[in-house]
């Protein structure tokens, strides 16, 4: 089963540390959100495969927008 | 109450691979900047003469008489660093720090012989008060290691008057024998005058037999009339007089032993002095730890190693405090006061070395929807809203009837402000919180984990709470300024940008200022200006954080002013519910 995770608080995507296919556990940091003049982590909710990658460096993200999901 | 403590919940998770290789930059930097601090350390051991000349006229040096003095494995350096006056010796020229003799925790402190045979100089008053009242607030004995030329004289004006000059040491020591607490001395060498006083204020006097202490020395006992100038003829009448009386210096032990008997006793070798003070020391009532102990002590189920990847080196990486606090506290065990409420702030118990301690720490990172209640912007730990200032207000006053030490980690921005934050009362929650602290009266310690800032720093038990606040560290990560030197920089050229800009004029050298600001601010908010210039008592390792945490619970249960019945106490109640 896909779950989306989102974006916690709006932003500049300051790292993706996941590849496409990367098996994560529970937990695992996923992306950093770079907000509030902080580098806020965006830890993976439950362990699986990445299956999609919706954010790259750079990237605006405002909040609950789907930054990547896990299978 | 063995079901509170005996067993608490577990928190703090072990570290993954991954985060071990994201973090190994971090772990570097954060490394490099404790060997940079060991290396200064070093450097401030080794000023004046060589130890092996202070050996070839049978004396040891201040390190070699504390390493005999103090248990081994006990030695808590602080004030390494110490030199607010940035004196070119790089020292105040005495070395402290807290320390177990024969078993009891002490306040230890002595004159570094190597460096003008242990003379007063500048920033050296300020060292010693700063002594004095750890000994106060942890009642513990203060023991010296005399060894002062007294005055060094071309920079007398520094430190000799003021209402927290040199002297005021004299009057501190006798408010500590007043409270009740013992202060001992081994004397060694020649101390005259402000020497002589270091001698005489403490409580118990074991002397080496080559020493001596005297209102004056030999130097102003042959020149005590001044004459109005100096020509040769004087000079040969003072040659002559000088030569005599330095073969018998005022205040030598036939007197002080044999005539006064201010010495309570006198040693032929220099380690017998040392014998006595560790005499005297196991002569001083202290508790066995087991007397207050909630449950057995126990190190931490995760390494302290883990912190080095935890910490982040970086400012602006947000970072679990829970899991460092899980790497330093018995059993990675706690019990959390309030966690539902002021999310952006952690209260808890915890266990060191088997001793029920308080603990208050700054979260990090993004905080809950909805909080700060009051307004419409996102939290962000670091930050104090307005349920966290309540929350260490209630908590401290519960540790104060309990009787419980605290012990405070700092990572804060500061308090929140604009319109919003005044109506949730924050200003007013923040000296409430002084209050609540300052009617305590229970040891505290803080580590600034990272960043000191704004006036959360003072608040949250920082040093400005001088008489809660034993003592404070730092560690490689540590940096303590009003605000970032970025905002400051802002606040100082903003309204002067906008004259230039409307006057037509360039902006790049106001943006050089800006700049400049930025950097200076930097430079003088790292670790080892913050030790050198006392904004902390000491620079510590991550790794050995714990040494500290034990050592200021030994200290504040050795022999505490109050007590709590453990079974009469309050928080275990309250946070169970």
């Amino acid at each position: 089963m896909a779950e989306e995770v989102r974006a916690p608080l709006a932003g500049n995507i300051w790292q993706v540390l996941v590849e496409l296919g990367a098996q994560v556990e529970e937990d695992d940091e996923l992306v950093i959100i770079e907000a509030l003049k902080m580098e806020n982590p965006v830890y993976a909710p439950r362990g699986g495969t990445v299956k999609d990658i919706k954010v790259k460096k750079g990237d605006k993200v405002a909040e609950d927008d789907v930054l990547l999901v896990i299978e | 109450m063995r079901p509170y403590f005996e067993k608490m919940p577990s928190f703090g998770k072990a570290l993954k691979e991954s985060r071990i290789a994201r973090t190994r930059e971090s772990r570097e930097k954060l490394e490099a900047v404790e060997r940079e601090i060991a290396a200064a350390r070093e450097a401030r051991q080794n000023v004046g003469i060589p130890a092996a000349k202070v050996n070839e006229r049978g004396a040891l040096t201040i390190w070699q008489r504390l390493d005999y003095l103090v248990d081994p494995g006990t030695w808590r350096p602080l004030h390494s660093l110490y030199n607010p006056e940035e004196n070119e010796e790089g020292t105040t020229n005495v070395v402290d720090g807290l320390g177990k003799i024969g078993g009891r925790w002490a306040v230890i402190i002595g004159f570094d012989n190597k460096v003008l045979a242990g003379a007063w100089i500048p920033g050296q008053a300020e060292n010693v008060l700063r002594v004095t009242n750890l000994a106060k607030r942890l009642n513990l004995p203060l023991v010296w290691l005399v060894n002062c030329s007294g005055v060094k004289l071309p920079d007398q004006e520094k430190f000799y008057p003021d209402r927290r000059g040199s002297g005021t040491c004299f009057f501190r020591h006798a408010e500590l024998e007043q409270t009740g607490i013992p202060i001992l001395a081994g004397i060694y060498g020649t101390n005259p005058a402000g020497g002589g006083y270091q001698g005489i204020s403490p409580t118990i006097l074991l002397a080496h037999k080559d020493a001596n202490i005297a209102v004056g020395g030999a130097g102003i006992v042959s020149g005590m009339a001044p004459r109005g100038g100096f020509d040769v003829e004087g000079l040969e009448e003072l040659i002559a007089r000088t030569r005599d009386i330095k073969e018998r210096p005022p205040g030598r032990v036939e007197t002080h032993y044999g005539e006064t008997g201010f010495f309570a006793r006198v040693y032929d070798e220099e380690t017998g002095v040392l014998d006595g003070i560790k005499e005297y020391m196991r002569a001083i009532p202290a508790y066995d730890p087991m007397f207050f102990r909630v449950a057995e002590p126990g190190q931490p189920q995760l390494s302290a190693d883990d912190l080095y990847h935890l910490l982040p080196f970086n400012q602006r990486e947000v970072y679990s405090f829970d899991e460092i606090l899980a790497r330093l506290v018995d059993g990675s065990e706690h019990m959390e006061f309030r966690p539902e409420y002021g999310p952006e702030i952690y209260t808890g118990l915890v266990k060191i070395d088997g001793l029920l301690i308080g603990v208050i720490g700054n979260r990090q990172g993004l905080l809950p929807k909805g909080y700060p209640e009051y307004a419409d912007y996102p939290g962000i730990g670091g930050k104090l809203y307005r349920q966290g200032l309540i929350k260490m207000n209630e908590f401290v006053t519960h540790c104060g009837r309990d009787r419980l030490p605290i012990i405070w980690f700092q990572d804060t921005s500061g308090i929140d402000v604009g319109d919003l934050a005044e109506k949730a009362e924050l200003l007013g929650l923040g000296q409430s919180l002084i209050y609540s602290i300052q009617q305590t009266d229970v040891p505290m310690m803080l580590v600034v984990l990272r960043k000191g800032s704004a006036a959360a720093h003072y608040i949250m038990g920082g040093p400005t709470a001088n008489r809660h606040n034993a003592f404070t560290l730092g560690t490689a990560a540590t940096e303590i300024y009003v605000m970032h030197g970025e905002t400051a920089a802002v606040a100082t050229y903003a309204r002067r940008a906008i004259k230039e800009k409307d006057s037509g004029r360039p902006l790049e050298p106001i943006a050089q200022k800006m700049n400049e600001m930025a950097q200076s601010y930097y430079d003088t908010s790292r670790p080892a200006y913050c030790a050198r210039h006392g904004f902390v008592d000491e620079i510590v390792d991550l790794g050995s954080l714990r040494r500290y945490l034990e050592a200021f619970a030994g200290a504040v249960y050795q022999n505490p002013k109050s007590i709590c019945p453990r079974h009469q106490l309050l928080l275990p109640r309250l946070i169970k519910g």
